[in-house]
């Protein structure tokens, strides 16, 4: 083992899940965090500061990676309240307890779609907390009962004698004040904001260059740093010929990082052309001979063992026994990438017993504990700023890159240092979506109905290797069978079933994690069985779900949304045309999708248009769950059509786009988003509409070619 | 010693020859709007203007930029104001994790000029730049409302 591995091992706290079965917690009151009046003038509490200017500065404990939470977040904090988006101002909070606000207040992460519904009862009662207080010091201020007080955006509104206040005049009384112990949270009718489509905090930036990225960051003496690390994976280095790439210009120094060797220099370019200079030796690894072929082999040679049963319902041998018909079929998932447009990257600096470091990342506590363990210093040692992620989608929840900056800085101090990965290494040194395998059994009465369903998933899942206890330890890995359990289709007996297989390429969290393979096996045999009793996939769901308004409803839009059409059709351009139809509940929320596909001449598959309907029970903002929805699809799109990683030899072979190829605006769909208000719960979106693109697409292929996809990706199939 | 400019101004170039414009720009000009994606001219991250064509920085090797004039997406809009594809690009609401986006907006303006009123087809067939959050619809609505409000503004 080398040592990121021992670093990300040894620190359980490292990383949350994916998974949705957890149960959120919020045991403190809301403005228990008293920030400290010293730390910075205007602070109301640790998430919320007002500028004598009525500025109101925001921190938030989640991290801006393109799912939009530097505008929804806000959102929550604004409407209780009581001001207009313009006011503000948004800063991601420092590590430390203050907040921690995931799982009882003892994690922070940004991941698992967890982030505004997590916040929204939360960061709404800091809001109206702020504002009670607010309304306290004006009632001071002019001696009259606060009773006779309302707010407008901005400003305190005494009625009666026509007079207001602005908040940042009354933010420094304010602030003295005890917080109240109970305030009342707006009614949802009278949301001002919540539930409007608000635009972007971040959309100017981001479009004019200035938005900063961890890449971006810039220092007077600052050296760049570019890393070799071991092609097979956990290999350790054996040995270095320094001495060539010292001479070359620019460089400064050669030192050994956990998982390999940097060439450090004074611009990006000086360092990777000395690092491309060495010749580094690795030993063997502990799996010099891992092919991701052989892994498959594996994993398909035991989808008939008896696994952990992870869920189960009724009789399903019984049920079986009796069946007057059965369904059978075996799947399968590859490894695959994150390829965030932002390669991996930290800068830090240890310099006077302190250390700071800039690491675009989705877990700053992480990074703190991290950079702690490397370089001995205290907690409070160590400050972490976070600029914007140029994606993250799972990736940069494990800080291996940010433990290699920490390293380097703290070998060569008083000297800021970027460490800066290639491409290729960012391609063949991810922590892949994991490879997975299962088989299906389906039994069905005599009418097509589904009597019993027997699941068997083999594979290995990133919490067993970083989540938190107890999940790491538990038999049943969570993050390799969520999106197989409690599913809403009702089947009297059922049982699902897991077996572990131990992947050895490094392996993590990748938007919607278990969901993103388990819907396409789920969703995929569900249709097969519709075609083997010759019943409507859009049908046959129907039936699955009469007990199930709120889920029928979401498959019952996109049909009509889609005009669904069971069977092939000719389309104006002259070529055959065919939908298929996808559901799949995560995250609290539900999602189903209609894709409309045809192959081009080459037989390459052609996705026309995709509807997608949406219930995550209250869309805080419907424009940024649109966007989440358009995103999540063209990312789970890209993965079906084209994306895998193949390892032999204990390594990666990919290493850029042109052999780990992405979606494209050629192959980008149209599509349509329309989101179902049920009032239920809030639930999750910026990953929900990941996993139901896959199925959807192999099912509309299916009714277009006959020929059925049960493994990705679509792109590997030779379709007529 | 040779110079070239960015966005008007004169830089001196001593760097080696096979420098990277791509590098020049960021770590020598100190300017970060322009990004590094892939190293391999596959993703348009790093896609600035030479003497007025799209190139893409991170495989132009800094002598071919010699004498001549690079802008970037820092000076896309010449006159302080937004350019019409970056009021777009807000209007429309394109960026998610934003950091392809200079690239795209880059690309894009070098396409206008070559053409003024394309179709859906040739947007698609013309800025082929990745983005991995897939705002490619929203990168189209906003380079087709970006050319009407530049033909407007002829007009």
């Amino acid at each position: 083992m080398n040592g990121v591995q021992n670093l990300s091992m040894s620190r359980r706290e490292f990383l949350g899940t994916g998974a949705g079965a957890l149960v959120l917690g919020f045991t403190l009151p809301a403005c228990s965090r008293r920030a400290e009046l010293s730390a910075e003038g205007g602070a109301m509490n640790a998430f919320i500061s007002i500028a004598g200017d009525g500025r109101v500065t925001i921190r938030t404990p989640f991290i801006e990676m393109g799912q939009g939470t530097y505008t929804s977040i806000p959102m929550l904090f604004a409407e209780e309240m009581d001001i207009d988006m313009d006011s503000v101002r948004v800063e991601q909070a420092p590590h430390g307890p203050n907040y921690k606000v995931l799982f009882n207040d003892t994690m922070r992460f940004t991941g698992g779609s967890l982030s505004v519904r997590s916040g929204f009862e939360r960061f709404r009662q800091v809001g109206a907390t702020v504002r009670a207080m607010l309304m306290e010091a004006a009632a001071t201020h002019w001696r009259v009962p606060v009773s006779e007080l309302s707010t407008e955006p901005g400003y305190v509104v005494h009625a009666r004698k026509d007079r207001r206040l602005p908040y940042g005049k009354l933010a420094a009384l304010a602030r003295t004040l005890e917080p109240p112990a109970n305030v009342r949270l707006k009614n949802p009718g009278d949301f001002r904001l919540l539930g409007t489509s608000v635009p972007r905090t971040d959309a100017a930036e981001k479009s004019d260059g200035r938005a900063q990225f961890g890449i971006d960051f810039q220092r007077d003496g600052l050296l760049t740093a570019v890393v070799r690390q071991s092609p097979v994976f956990f290999a350790e280095l054996k040995n270095v010929d320094k001495d060539a790439a010292l001479q070359m210009p620019g460089v400064e120094a050669v030192e050994p990082v956990p998982n390999g060797i940097a060439a450090v220099a004074d611009n990006y370019w000086h360092a990777k052309r000395a690092v491309d200079a060495l010749s580094p030796e690795f030993d063997a690894g502990p799996h010099p001979e891992f092919s991701s072929d052989d892994y498959l082999e594996r994993l398909r040679s035991r989808v008939d063992e008896k696994g952990i049963v992870a869920e189960e319902e009724g009789d399903v041998e019984i049920a079986f026994a009796s069946a007057a018909k059965t369904v059978e079929a075996e799947y399968h998932t590859p490894f695959l990438a994150h390829a965030t447009m932002e390669p991996m990257n930290c800068a830090a600096l240890v310099k006077d017993g302190r250390c700071t470091v800039w690491a675009p990342n989705q877990g700053v506590d992480f990074v703190a504990g991290a950079a702690a363990q490397v370089t001995g210093l205290p907690l409070d040692a160590i400050d972490v700023r976070t600029p914007y992620l140029g994606g993250g989608f799972g990736r940069r929840f494990i800080p291996d890159y940010a433990i290699q900056a920490v390293t380097l800085a703290n070998a060569l101090q008083g000297r800021p240092i970027k460490v800066v990965w290639p491409r290729e290494e960012d391609t063949q040194h991810d922590w892949y979506r994991p490879m997975t395998a299962a088989k299906y059994r389906a039994g069905l009465d005599d009418g097509g109905m589904l009597v019993a369903l027997r699941v068997t998933t083999v594979g290995d899942g990133p919490n067993r290797r970083h989540a938190p206890q107890p999940m790491a330890d538990t038999d049943l890995d969570e993050s390799v069978v969520e999106g197989l359990l409690d599913q809403p289709y009702e089947i009297p007996n059922r049982r699902l079933e897991y077996v572990f297989e131990y992947a050895p390429p490094p392996i993590g969290y990748w938007r919607s994690v278990g969901n993103s393979h388990n819907a396409f096996f789920k969703e995929s045999f569900i249709d097969e069985i519709a075609h083997a009793t010759g019943q409507d996939p859009v049908e046959f769901r129907r039936r699955l779900l009469e007990k199930r308004p709120r889920v029928r409803k979401v498959l019952d839009t996109v049909a009509a949304m889609a005009s669904w059409r069971a069977t092939p059709w000719y389309g104006r351009d002259g070529r055959k045309r065919a939908m298929g139809v996808a559901l799949h509940p995560a995250y609290d929320s539900i999602a189903a999708q209609v894709a409309e596909v045809s192959l081009d001449d080459a037989g390459r598959t052609q996705v026309h248009r995709v509807w997608c309907v949406v219930d995550c029970g209250f869309a805080v903002n419907p424009l940024n769950v649109t966007m989440q929805a358009e995103s999540a699809i063209a990312y789970g799109l890209s993965a079906a059509l084209m994306e895998q990683v193949r390892m032999e030899k204990g390594r990666a072979v990919n290493g850029n786009f042109d052999d780990y190829p992405i979606l494209t605006a050629q192959r980008m769909p149209e599509v349509e988003v329309e989101i179902v208000n049920s009032g239920e719960k809030i639930g999750g979106i910026g990953e929900l509409c990941t996993p139901p693109i896959a199925p959807a697409i192999c099912n509309a292929l299916h009714t277009l070619t006959g020929q059925r996809i049960r493994s990705l990706p679509v792109d590997s199939h030779r379709l007529s | 010693m040779s110079t070239m400019t960015i966005n008007g101004k004169t830089f001196d170039v001593t760097v080696e020859d096979n420098m990277p414009l791509l590098w020049f720009i960021r770590d020598v000009a100190g300017m970060s709007g322009t990004k590094f994606g892939c190293g391999k001219g596959l993703c348009g991250a790093c896609t600035v203007h030479l003497d007025g064509q799209a190139v893409r920085s991170c495989i132009t090797p800094i002598a071919s930029a010699r004498g001549k004039a690079v802008t970037t997406i820092e000076g896309i809009s010449g006159n302080g104001q937004p350019h019409p594809l970056q009021r777009a690009w807000v209007e429309e609401q394109v960026p998610q994790c934003g950091y392809c986006q200079s690239g795209h907006i880059m690309t894009a303006a070098a396409f206008l000029k070559r053409n003024p009123d394309p179709t859906d087809e040739e947007i698609r067939n013309g800025v082929t730049n990745l983005c991995r959050c897939g705002t490619y619809l929203r990168i189209r609505a906003a380079i087709r409302r970006a050319a009407r409000s530049m033909q407007e503004e002829r007009t």
